[in-house]
């Protein structure tokens, strides 16, 4: 008996506000949740104006930090997802699937996992070796190239990764970023030596999504 | 009355000796001796007065007396991780049954906790502010997150017993 693969329909925001991704992803929540529909599992992907968000560990991150980085220029958002301080900027790839994990495993270990060896499935197309580290994420050697932070609430997955593509780095400088100290950033673009924009890794990302989760894939 | 005041003595110490037996460290030393259906008898029997019952969102809550324990089961903390931050609610906060009352964080992802009954919280774990890991490593005992008044005692016959509930996991296995 073959098992139907599960579908995920991508959904292309492209240049949006945080705050509108957010809404974005709640409207796809609730109708996971509203059960009268069978709502399809999603993956959107865009790009944000420059803005630093948290996770639910709020604590480091008092109000005179917030002050801090918005007068850097960029916005700030408390949200709700696991991981600590982390920055989204123009060039960087933002995939916020969001999945009912009763259609894969019911096991958030398990999701991130997956979503960590998707990455690193992309970057070995772009011939970049990526790894696992005891800190969530992606790295190239003691550097992040993709941070994750998700939140999931019965079963349906929010949030997601962020791939540095060709972002200005420097806006990292300002924080510790995911709070981990001595270790730093990297982006696909420092990794090859030549600019690599969001719309090229946009491809090897979504193969690597559906070989890693065995889905498929549809574009509405 | 000397003989019954013996007998009485004599019981009053062996059912304070079987809680001891409870403890799963206990049990598992005893496994070789034991039956495992005696084994189960045992364990279920002692606990009457706290026994467990589960919700499908894999918390429990062990009542005792007026107050309910609360906290997730071992299916539970084996799916999320290591948990390295407990987002619990207030004391005062007043819960409905499958509200959300928290988070718990592990490998950078936050996963919302449900309330298994309507009540009050009377107390929240501060244990696990500097210790999180002990919802992975006890997470029936020290691990617990939250304790909480009975408002409504009948929502406890809607929640499973152990037994359900390993059934219902065993389900999950797909």
């Amino acid at each position: 008996m073959t098992v139907a693969r599960a579908a995920v329909n991508v959904v292309r925001l492209g240049r949006i506000s945080y705050r509108s991704a957010l809404k974005v992803q709640q409207q796809h929540i609730k109708q996971h949740l509203d059960s009268s529909s069978t709502s399809p599992n999603t993956l959107l992907l865009c790009e944000h104006e420059p803005v630093y968000t948290v996770g639910i560990r709020r604590a480091p991150y008092p109000p005179e930090e917030e002050q801090r980085l918005k007068a850097l220029g960029a916005d700030f958002f408390r949200t709700n997802r696991g991981g600590l301080v982390t920055f989204h900027g123009p060039g960087q790839l933002v995939c916020y699937p969001v999945l009912n994990l009763a259609c894969f495993k019911k096991s958030v270990r398990w999701y991130v996992c997956e979503l960590e060896r998707t990455v690193i499935k992309m970057c070995s197309k772009f011939g970049i070796e990526a790894s696992t580290s005891p800190d969530t994420g992606v790295w190239v050697g003691d550097n992040k190239i993709c941070a994750l932070g998700i939140h999931c609430g019965r079963y349906i997955t929010s949030h997601g990764l962020a791939l540095n593509c060709n972002t200005d780095m420097s806006w990292f400088d300002n924080i510790v970023p995911c709070g981990i100290v001595g270790k730093g950033v990297t982006s696909l673009s420092r990794e090859l030596g030549r600019d690599v924009p969001t719309e090229e890794a946009v491809p090897k990302l979504l193969e690597a999504f559906t070989e890693q989760f065995n889905c498929t894939l549809t574009y509405n | 009355m000397a003989m019954c005041a013996a007998i009485r003595c004599v019981s009053a110490n062996f059912s304070a000796a079987l809680p001891l037996l409870t403890r799963p460290a206990h049990i598992r030393t005893c496994q070789n001796t034991l039956r495992p259906n005696v084994l189960r008898t045992l364990y279920t029997s002692s606990r009457l007065s706290g026994a467990l019952k589960f919700t499908d969102k894999h918390e429990w809550v062990r009542v005792e007396g007026n107050v309910g324990t609360v906290g997730i089961s071992n299916f539970a903390q084996e799916a999320l991780g290591d948990v390295v931050y407990c987002g619990l609610p207030e004391v005062g906060t007043k819960l409905e049954q499958m509200e959300e009352f928290g988070a718990l964080e592990s490998v950078k992802a936050a996963s919302e906790l449900y309330s298994p009954l309507t009540g009050e919280v009377t107390e929240i774990n501060t244990n696990l502010a500097d210790n999180p890991g002990l919802v992975n490593k006890a997470c029936y005992e020290d691990g617990w997150l939250i304790k909480m008044t009975i408002e409504k005692p009948a929502e406890l016959d809607e929640l499973m017993d152990e037994a359900s509930y390993e059934k219902f996991i065993k389900s999950l296995d797909s």
